[in-house]
């Protein structure tokens, strides 16, 4: 199994050159500037072409690139034309947020998903799995910006229980430590139900699918003749193999851990990856667009990895040596 | 442990801990505002920021040369002292005396001197460092085209120094209203680098506030600067700038009553504003930016073909007769009324009505007339030969491509009405919405035949900016008239500023008559405003201006979370 991993690894670092080169070259090719943003009301007339010089955008397109390798190669990501600060240190700021909200999230969208898929599979046919399919989908169903924007005025303002936006108070630096965390957590009670709850209903519905098709098979059937509770039989025979597809889904999920939530997080003025990626993308600014898609790629790798050593761990059929 | 005795626990410890924090301390917001602003701050350095965000905000750290106000009734701009007690011209105007206070100082204890002046402007000048504002020394000394600072600036003591100018201008003290920085912190500093260096997140003014924190896409903390005397120390403790980009979550902070200053506010929301939320009130700040249609007066594939040498009239819009056509047709009035109701002004020029000595305000706007607009175009040459309902010249139909930027839902609105009205007269208008950035690099590279777009003018009169040389980004419709080139050079070579009055007023003559673009409306922005925060000046100079002279009315009236 180790062999198995540090091979995928080393087959992840072409991978990973191959798309950060794709996109250094497709964004410089995308029509925009850098620089024409900063051209607006009462500026220069010169400064476009001063700030090209200055960002050395001017430079033929293959100086540009030995250039952005030599830098790759060196470890140094540059520096954000937009923010005028080391991408490292954007990303060392960002990626917290996000994986506080993501992680959450995912945590929430998985154990609620996973508890409303076992609900309504053994209760399926029943008045309990209509409401229940009925009530996720509706929430599922709604987009994520309505949703949160309802949350806002409804939780929020109407019913004055929880902040609206941002992941603090603004003067929570003054806080005691358990009241700062307290503050932090009801500034994420509204993102991550948008985020993870309301998704929720997704994961239920592959997880009433797996578990009703495991819970006819023979060895289930097994189970029960053997006069195993039916605590044990749904808990350690049916619900073990219904899980694979759940944990390819977790795989596939990884990703968002760190590419983070662009809609919820515009919403809710919550500072993560996917603003960033988005607001980097709409600026044109290209050193903090290779790093967010080098973030994004290596957790898409990293997924894909987790989720087929977990296939190994829940199936023993599956085998890597 | 059952959940429920869990949620209950949970709940209870929540309670305990956002009662205990309170205990015995003055609550830090207790002398404290927070503003909402939609975007994040790009540097703290004046010489280099660009974003909307550090320009409102440097106000109020770094030392001004002069305490700008626009004066309303007058329609223009006063300078009153700040580190500049007062000026003298000699030299026929081309020099400019500064006599500078000497007891100012960095927030570092360091006096403010000449001598950082004069590092500031070296630094606004240079082409290394690429400013935005480095079009504020074009008109001093230059020596082999390149800014000089020596010739330009002359330190004759600690308290005076000269400003030498190629020429007199009406604009002198414009530009010589320039933010000093500390020459202390930057003098080694690396111009080329100049805009990533370190030290502007951590600015050392002289203002009323410094900064205390910023913590990125989050929030800036300012809080008052004990040490200043220019003028003074603020009345608040300090002021705390949130970043919330999505509009609806800042009105709902401000109903809240967990902000106590946003823009804007979209004229659809007032009336709930004003029915539901007596602590809110809502205040109009005079027009600075107007919306427009542009049509491209030149050829655009012969000037890009010929490197910007070629200047011919542009097939569909060259001819004056289709462009007032084009304003004719467009019922500017409604879209306007539709649009922004008493919060918007019909544009008839791009002159703003604020600068009441330089506007010509005996100019008719054009009435919405699709009758008028036929005659014209039938008299320019364009009609329906063939019957499908679109005009056409010399076998070609009258349809072109209108460009605006995409999520911008009051454009979108105007694109759609544009389209239908051009119908009417038989012109055919194919809708395209694009992202912002390319949208602006587009407009600005003269790239689009026909395009919504708007524009801010500057608070001192300078129609240079937008419709100078051909090559100039902000002519972004390739409008040339060789009287308003003349007026130009005359109206910005007088000694004072209203000497220029008659010389604009023939410009907007000009463009009235020429319609170099359609000009819609005027925007007067919104700002919602808590009733707990007094002495609030928010004027046309920015939200934030005089924020020194913020009081908070009841210091426990902030809603904590």
């Amino acid at each position: 199994m180790t062999r198995y991993i540090f091979k995928r690894v080393m087959s992840a670092i072409p991978l990973l050159f191959g798309l950060l080169t794709f996109t250094f070259f497709i964004i410089r090719l995308a029509p925009g500037d850098p620089v024409s943003l900063y051209v607006q009301g009462d500026v220069d007339p010169q400064l476009a072409e001063n700030l090209r010089v200055q960002l050395g955008l001017n430079d033929p397109l293959p100086v540009q690139y030995v250039k952005w390798l030599k830098s790759m190669v060196t470890g140094e990501m540059g520096v954000s034309f937009s923010r005028h600060a080391d991408v490292t240190d954007i990303l060392a700021d960002t990626i917290p947020n996000t994986l506080l909200l993501t992680v959450f999230a995912l945590f929430f969208n998985f154990l609620i998903g996973i508890a409303i898929g076992i609900t309504t599979a053994l209760k399926r046919g029943t008045l309990a799995d209509h409401t229940v399919n009925v009530i996720s989908l509706f929430v599922y169903s709604m987009p994520e910006f309505w949703l949160g924007l309802m949350l806002i005025l409804g939780v929020s303002l109407q019913l004055d229980l929880l902040p609206a936006s941002g992941m603090h108070s603004p003067m929570a630096r003054f806080l005691s430590t358990p009241a700062y965390i307290w503050d932090l957590v009801k500034h994420m009670i509204l993102p991550v139900f948008v985020l993870g709850v309301a998704s929720a209903a997704a994961t239920g519905r592959y997880m009433r699918g797996s578990l009703l098709e495991v819970i006819n098979q023979d060895y289930v059937r097994t189970a029960r003749a053997k006069g195993l509770s039916e605590v044990l039989v749904i808990g350690k025979h049916a619900l073990r193999n219904a899980l694979i597809p759940i944990i390819t889904l977790l795989g596939l999920s990884l990703p968002f851990l760190l590419g983070g939530a662009v809609i919820v997080e515009t919403v809710f003025a919550w500072p993560g990856m996917g603003k960033l990626t988005v607001d980097a993308i709409f600026a044109r600014d290209y050193p903090l667009i290779i790093a967010c898609t080098l973030v994004s790629g290596v957790m898409v790798i990293l997924g894909n990895l987790l989720a087929d050593v977990l296939y190994a761990i829940v199936d023993p059929r599956i085998r890597y040596d | 442990m059952s959940p429920r005795i869990l949620f209950v626990a949970v709940l209870c410890c929540g309670l305990l801990v956002s009662c205990g924090d309170k205990s015995g301390e003055k609550d830090p917001m207790s002398g404290a505002a927070v503003v909402a602003l939609s975007g994040d701050a790009d540097n703290f350095n004046p010489v280099v920021s660009s974003s909307a965000t550090s320009g409102e905000i440097q106000g109020s750290i770094y030392p001004m040369m002069f305490d700008v106000y626009f004066d309303l009734q007058e329609g223009e701009l006063k300078f009153d002292p700040g580190l500049v007690l007062r000026t003298e011209r000699r030299n026929g105007g081309k020099d400019v005396v500064l006599h500078l206070r000497t007891d100012v100082r960095w927030q570092d204890g360091m006096l403010v001197t000449p001598e950082d002046i004069k590092f500031s402007y070296a630094l606004y000048g240079d082409p290394e460092v690429a400013s935005p504002r480095r079009n504020y020394v074009e008109s001093m000394i230059f020596t082999d085209d390149k800014f000089d600072v020596d010739k330009s600036i002359e330190i004759i003591d600690d308290s005076t120094m000269v400003f030498h100018f190629a020429k007199q201008y009406p604009l002198q003290k414009f530009h010589l209203n320039l933010s000093p920085v500390p020459a202390h912190v930057y003098r080694n500093a690396d111009r080329k680098t100049l805009r990533n260096n370190p030290a502007n997140e951590r600015p050392v003014g002289a203002g009323p506030f410094k900064l205390e924190e910023w913590v990125r896409q989050q929030q800036i903390e300012l809080v008052r600067n004990p040490t200043c005397t220019l003028p003074r120390p603020s009345k608040l403790d300090r002021v705390i700038f949130r970043i919330i980009s999505e509009p609806t979550t800042r009105l709902t902070e401000l109903k809240k009553g967990t902000v106590d200053v946003m823009r804007p506010v979209y004229p659809d929301d007032v009336q709930d504003i004003q029915e539901n939320n007596p602590d809110i009130r809502l205040e109009t700040l005079p027009p600075r930016n107007y919306e427009y249609i542009g049509w491209m007066n030149i050829d655009i594939e012969a000037y890009h073909e010929s490197g910007g040498k070629t200047i011919k009239p542009h097939p569909l819009f060259g001819d004056r007769r289709v462009r007032q056509a084009l304003t004719y047709a467009i019922n500017r009035k409604e879209i306007m009324e539709h649009e922004l109701g008493p919060y918007g002004e019909l544009a008839v020029t791009d002159f703003s009505p604020i600068f009441r000595w330089a506007t010509k305000h005996d100019l008719i706007p054009y009435p919405y007339s699709p009758e008028k607009a036929r005659q014209l175009l039938r008299s320019a040459g364009w009609s329906d030969t063939n019957g499908d309902g679109i005009l056409d010249q010399g076998g070609k139909d009258f349809e072109f491509t209108l460009y605006y930027n995409i999520g911008n839902k009051r454009r979108e609105y105007v694109a759609t009405v544009v389209q239908k009205e051009l119908k009417d007269v038989g012109i055919k208008v194919n809708l395209q919405s694009v992202e912002p950035v390319v949208l602006f690099d587009n407009i600005n590279n003269k790239k689009y035949d026909a395009f919504i777009a708007g524009f801010q003018v500057k608070l001192a009169v300078d129609p240079s900016d937008r419709w100078g040389d051909v090559s100039n980004p902000f002519n972004t419709v390739g409008f040339q008239n060789e009287r308003i080139s003349e007026l130009l050079k005359l109206g910005l070579h007088v000694p004072n500023i209203r000497d220029a009055g008659p010389f604009w007023k023939e410009v907007q003559s000009i463009i009235h008559q020429e319609q170099p673009c359609s000009f819609l409306y005027w925007v007067k922005e919104i700002v919602g405003v808590n009733r707990r925060l007094k002495s609030t000046n928010i004027n046309i100079l920015g939200v934030t201006d005089d924020m020194y002279e913020w009081e908070i009315g009841d210091p426990n009236s902030y809603m904590t979370y």
